[in-house]
Order: structure tokens, then C-alpha cells, then sequence
């Protein structure tokens, strides 16, 4: 390789660098995504030319079959199945990276100049192993992103399938894979050629497929997020590996690029959810140690080194509290019984029937509550995708706004499928992204907002997030939609979410309006009543 | 052939590059960078070429051509897939950017 081209691969990385930066920015994205493109392109004839391939007649053929079938479903996949079609491009990205690197461990493709360097065996381990990692790696990628987007696409089950022995399985085929990788490296050129080598190739081939498999059933709807994101991250890693092992330094630099920012993307999210990422890969283990809550306050009280008695004091204060709290709610009853029977009598006086539309807008009603909003905060979660509640949304919002109030959209980091997901979904509604607000920059704002509608979202709005220990979604940071004075919960029913948490929200007895059922249809219900 | 460590430092100088541009994107993209940084990985269609292309050039067996036809068609139905895919989400992005004012005028009229 000459100089030339060493210059012109890192110019066309730094290009890459360049079009991710500006990807970052939504008013530079556009530019920003077509500059990648474009260094890709550059990058690819390039290589033709500095290969000297171009009369390799067979590139041809599968470069045009497989850019057509791209372009293809590039223009045709719904944006609501954006998740598994992201999920299924990665997962070729990969594959295609286990077969360079299965071709480059066969010792095919290496051009004679550079054959001749293998000669003396100084680069002969490194590229063996590059190979095979590229090929492991690759692997995972492909068999976990094709049982990811077949989640996502509903061929297999959302829950996270637990097969027997599953951890010890998942651990014993990612060792192996890693032991095979070592083992080949130790092997002497002439005994890798044989029929050991083979075998050790398809042990790997095997064990690193395996590992993808297992770990990737495991993983449940509200972690995909977070999957796919690793997933993009290893299938970045994949090709800069295989470029190692072919000696392509842009193929290195891209690829290292790719699988750090994913990494990044996945940390970030991780964060969000509050959960490690070997909680995720394992199945997330914490779900499994949650605790019973009595239990668990004593336990609490007893790590903080507190004596018997005071404890003993602390429990008793809280049931006087609890006891104080059911009297004044018995007490609130009454009151409004007293009203009603009031509002009753008043119903019975001539009078009445002039003040009756007023008197019907006194009773609380979500569509009431909406029509009367000056303010009003909508949390969309994944219901809202299923149910592709959007375009109703977008109607309720320009309703609401032609009414004079302020529609802002509060977007937990991991509302969805995947990371940004609703953001997605409601600019293909041409909802305009500044009224998109994430959760630092809204939270605050839940308290002094008139309304809060939540469309198919629980756990990311789930109060118990803050105090349920042992769940989780313990500490995991949430919408503080609890604070908003009334809240309108559009969700198809309420069960807890995929955390399993019961939300506390759902039985509040003040300014908790339920529209259960689909969300398309409960919305459109709201408008024509507001109407 | 370059010096394996030259390619190990270009892959740790990239690797330190990407985690630096992109820790301050707003979640907002989060889901067009991924789609974007996807096709990335597609890149790997540069050695899918180059593998295939010298193997024909210099006599390689039908199974190494059938295999790396196969990876150049895979890796790029991710590249075309993916950079196709990004592009239809930001311009959603840019869509309603520029409708905004619109709306805004819109709905202050009303009030």
C-alpha cells in the first residue's frame, strides 16, 4: 500500500468523522449522513482501483443485486418497522464481515505481493487471528441481530426465552469461542493448514453462532434498545478486524469509529434505563432477586444499623400515617357524596336546566380536562407505536394548539424499541422536533403543567421507580408525570409494563383519567368529545 | 502489507475519535445516528470486494467466489439499505422543520 493510499484512507475516514459530527446536529444531518455516503463510495472505488479488480467480473453482479434489494427496502420499509429493519441491515453488515474473515483464514484473496510477506510467518499469527475474531464476532452479530429483528417483527416470542442452563450455556460458548481464537493462535502454519485447523474454524464458526443465539433470546422487549445498539457497536468491531486481517486501513478505521460510538450510544442508554450492560447480556439478573416489599423495609431498616426499638417506632408511625390517610380519604368521600346529593337537589330546581351546560362541564372528564388545558404535556411510549397512535396524536395536538394551548412532547431516553424511536415516530407526523423535549430538559415542568396525556407509556413514567426497591426499574430515572394535577392515560390495558412493576399511577383516585383500549381509537374518542 | 501495528493504532486513534464526537448527541437522533452509523458497518463491503476481486484475479476456487459474492451482496444491501433508510428518517426531521413556522402563525391566528 502505498502512501497515496494510506493518505487518501485517512482522509476519507476523517470524511466519515466529519458526516457522523454533523449527523449529531439535526439541522446538519442530512449533509451530514449523504458526506458519509459519499465517503463510502469514494472509499469503495478506491479500493477497486488500488486492488486492481475492476475485472473481477463477479463483484459486479453481487454489488448490483445487493444495492438494489437495499435501495429497495430502504424505500419501502414502514417507519414503524424501522427497529427490526436497522436490527437486519446490522445483522448483514456482520455476516459479511465473518466472510471476509472466513475468506482471509483460508488464505484467499491476498494479492501475491502480499502472500510473500506471510513467507517468514511475521504476520502470519496476527492475521489468523484477526480472521478468525472477525469471524466470531461477525457471527455473533449476524445470529444476534436476526433473533432481535425477528422479535421486533413479532416470529418470535417479545419475552425473554429462558432455556435450561441458559447462562452456563451462554458463558461455556462465548469461553470456547475464546479458547478456539487462542488456540489457533498457538498453532504451528503447517498444523492450522491441516485438518485441525478446519476443525478448530468450525468450532468457532459454531460455538461464536451459539453464543449469539442464546444470548440474544434472552433479551426482552424493553432492552432491545439497548441490544440493538451493542449489536451495531460489534458489527462496526467486526469490520475493522476483518480489515485487519486484510490489511485495509480505511476498512480499520471506519469500522473502530462505528464500534466505539456504538458503545457510546449503548452506555448512554444503559444509563438511562438504569441497568448494567452484563445485566442485560445475562438476562438481567435483578429481576430475579426482587423482594417482597415488607420484607424488603425491614431488611432496609436493619442494613442502616437501626436498633429494634426505633424500628419497632418507625413502623408504628407509619401505620398511625396510613391509618390517618384512609380516614381523611373516607373523609373526602363523604364531601363528595354531600356534593353530589347537593348537586341533586340544585339538578331539581327550575332553574337548573339553564346552568346545565356549564354544569356538564364540571364534571370531570379526561375531554373536559383537555378542552380546558392551557398547557398540556403529551408522553408518548411504545403503545403508541404498536397501536401507530401518531397521526392521532398529531391531530389531538394541533387541536389543542389551535385552542390556544401549549403542546410540549416529553420523551423518555428510552421510550420504544430503540433509542430515539418516538422522536421518529412523530416527525414522520411532522410534529415539529422543538416541542420534542427529553427528560432533563421537562421533568421540572410536569409539576406546573395543566395536563399530562400519556399515550401506550407505563414504565418509563412509573412512580415506583423511585421507591420500589428490588424491582427493575428501582432507580431507573422516570417522567415525573405523578406530579402533573391531572394526568389522561391512553394505554391498551393495566397490566405493568414489561418491567413487571404495578404502577401506583393507575389507582390514584384524584386527576387520573383512564381511556383503556387502542390508543388510535381512544384518542380519536377524546377529540370528538372535546369537539 | 502494513505493519499490524499500525492498524492496531489506527483502529484505537479511530476508536477514541468516534466515542469523542459523538458523546453530545441529543437523544432526539439517537435513532437516525444509529441507522446512519449502521450503514457504517456496511464498510466492510471494502473488503468483501477486494477479498473476491483478487481471489478471481488470481485463480481462486468457486467456493471462495460463491462465499464473497455473498458477502459483497450482503454488505451492501446494508450500505445502500442504510444510508437509503437514514436519509428517509432525516429528512422527516427536516420535513417538519420547516413547516414549524406555519404552524406556529396558524395557530396563533386562531387565538
Amino acid at each position: 500500500m502505498t502512501t497515496f493510499q494510506i493518505l487518501l484512507s485517512s482522509l476519507l475516514a476523517l470524511l466519515v468523522l466529519a458526516g457522523i459530527s454533523m449527523m449529531s446536529r439535526v439541522k446538519t444531518a442530512v449533509v451530514g449522513n449523504l458526506l458519509s455516503a459519499f465517503a463510502l463510495l469514494v472509499g469503495i472505488v478506491a479500493t477497486l482501483l488500488s486492488r486492481q479488480v475492476f475485472s473481477a467480473w463477479t463483484i459486479w453482479p453481487a454489488l448490483i443485486v445487493g444495492a438494489w434489494i437495499g435501495s429497495l427496502m430502504a424505500r419501502k420499509v414502514k417507519m414503524i418497522q424501522m427497529p427490526q429493519t436497522v436490527a437486519l441491515f446490522n445483522g448483514l453488515g456482520g455476516g459479511a464481515s465473518a466472510l471476509v474473515g472466513l475468506l482471509s483464514v483460508a488464505g484467499v484473496g491476498f494479492s501475491t505481493q502480499q502472500s510473500a510477506s506471510f513467507a517468514d510467518g511475521s504476520s502470519d499469527v496476527f492475521v489468523r487471528v484477526a480472521a478468525l475474531l472477525a469471524v466470531a464476532i461477525g457471527l455473533i452479530t449476524l445470529v444476534g441481530s436476526l433473533v432481535a429483528a425477528g422479535k421486533l417483527h413479532r416470529l418470535l416470542p417479545q419475552k425473554p426465552v429462558v432455556w435450561p442452563f441458559h447462562s452456563l450455556f451462554t458463558l461455556l460458548f462465548l469461553l470456547l469461542t475464546v479458547v478456539l481464537i487462542v488456540g489457533s493462535a498457538c498453532c504451528s502454519p503447517a498444523s492450522f493448514g491441516g485438518i485441525g485447523g478446519r476443525m478448530l474454524i468450525i468450532g468457532i464458526v459454531v460455538c461464536s453462532s451459539c453464543f449469539g443465539l442464546w444470548f440474544a433470546l434472552r433479551v426482552g422487549g424493553a432492552d432491545m434498545p439497548i441490544t440493538i445498539s451493542l449489536l451495531n457497536s460489534l458489527s462496526g468491531v467486526a469490520g475493522a478486524i476483518a480489515g485487519m486481517a486484510i490489511g485495509d486501513i480505511f476498512l480499520v478505521a471506519v469500522g473502530g469509529i462505528v464500534g466505539a460510538s456504538g458503545l457510546l450510544l449503548t452506555q448512554i442508554m444503559c444509563r438511562a434505563m438504569n441497568r448494567s450492560l452484563v445485566s442485560i447480556l445475562t438476562g438481567g439478573g435483578r429481576r430475579k432477586n426482587s423482594i417482597k416489599e415488607p420484607k424488603l423495609s425491614e431488611e432496609m431498616l436493619e442494613t442502616e444499623g437501626m436498633t429494634k426499638e426505633t424500628e419497632q417506632e418507625l413502623i408504628n408511625r407509619i401505620m398511625d400515617l396510613e391509618k390517618k390517610i384512609k380516614e381523611l380519604e373516607e373523609m373526602v368521600r363523604s364531601l363528595e357524596e354531600r356534593v353530589q346529593s347537593l348537586n341533586q337537589q340544585v339538578d331539581a330546581l327550575p332553574a337548573a336546566s339553564a346552568l346545565k351546560e356549564e354544569k356538564e362541564e364540571e364534571t370531570p372528564s379526561a375531554a373536559g380536562v383537555l378542552s380546558r388545558a392551557k398547557d398540556v404535556i403529551i408522553v408518548p411510549g411504545y403503545g403508541m407505536a404498536l397501536a401507530q397512535a401518531q397521526y392521532q396524536v398529531r391531530q389531538l395536538a394541533d387541536k389543542l394548539e389551535s385552542r390556544g394551548a401549549r403542546v410540549r412532547f416529553a420523551i423518555h431516553p428510552v421510550a420504544g424499541r430503540m433509542p430515539g424511536h418516538m422522536n421518529v415516530l412523530l416527525a414522520e407526523v411532522d410534529i415539529d422536533y422543538e416541542k420534542l423535549f427529553e427528560m432533563e430538559a421537562i421533568n421540572d415542568d410536569f409539576a406546573k403543567t395543566d395536563v399530562v396525556l400519556v399515550v401506550g407509556a407505563n414504565d418509563v413514567m412509573n412512580p415506583a421507580a423511585r421507591n420500589a426497591e428490588g424491582t427493575p426499574i428501582y432507580g431507573m430515572p422516570v417522567l415525573n408525570v405523578d406530579a402533573a394535577p391531572e394526568v389522561i392515560i391512553c394505554n391498551y390495558d393495566l397490566k405493568p409494563g414489561y418491567a413487571g412493576v404495578e404502577n401506583p399511577l393507575y389507582s390514584r383516585e384524584k386527576g387520573v383519567y383512564l381511556e383503556l383500549g387502542d390508543a388510535k381509537e381512544t384518542l380519536q374518542k377524546l377529540m370528538s368529545e372535546m369537539a | 502489507m502494513i505493519s499490524p501495528f499500525i492498524l492496531i493504532a489506527v483502529f484505537i486513534v479511530s476508536t477514541v475519535l468516534g466515542y469523542v464526537i459523538i458523546r453530545n448527541v441529543p437523544s432526539l437522533l439517537h435513532t437516525p445516528l444509529m441507522s446512519g452509523m449502521n450503514a457504517l458497518s456496511g464498510v466492510t463491503i471494502v473488503g468483501a470486494i477486494s477479498t473476491t476481486g483478487i481471489s478471481l484475479l488470481s485463480g481462486g476456487g468457486w467456493l471462495s467466489q460463491v462465499a464473497g459474492m455473498i458477502a459483497i451482496a450482503l454488505a451492501a444491501v446494508n450500505v445502500f439499505g442504510g444510508f437509503g433508510v437514514t436519509h428517509r428518517m432525516l429528512m422527516m426531521f427536516h420535513k417538519s422543520k420547516n413547516r414549524s413556522p406555519e404552524g406556529q402563525n396558524s395557530a396563533s391566528r386562531e387565538v
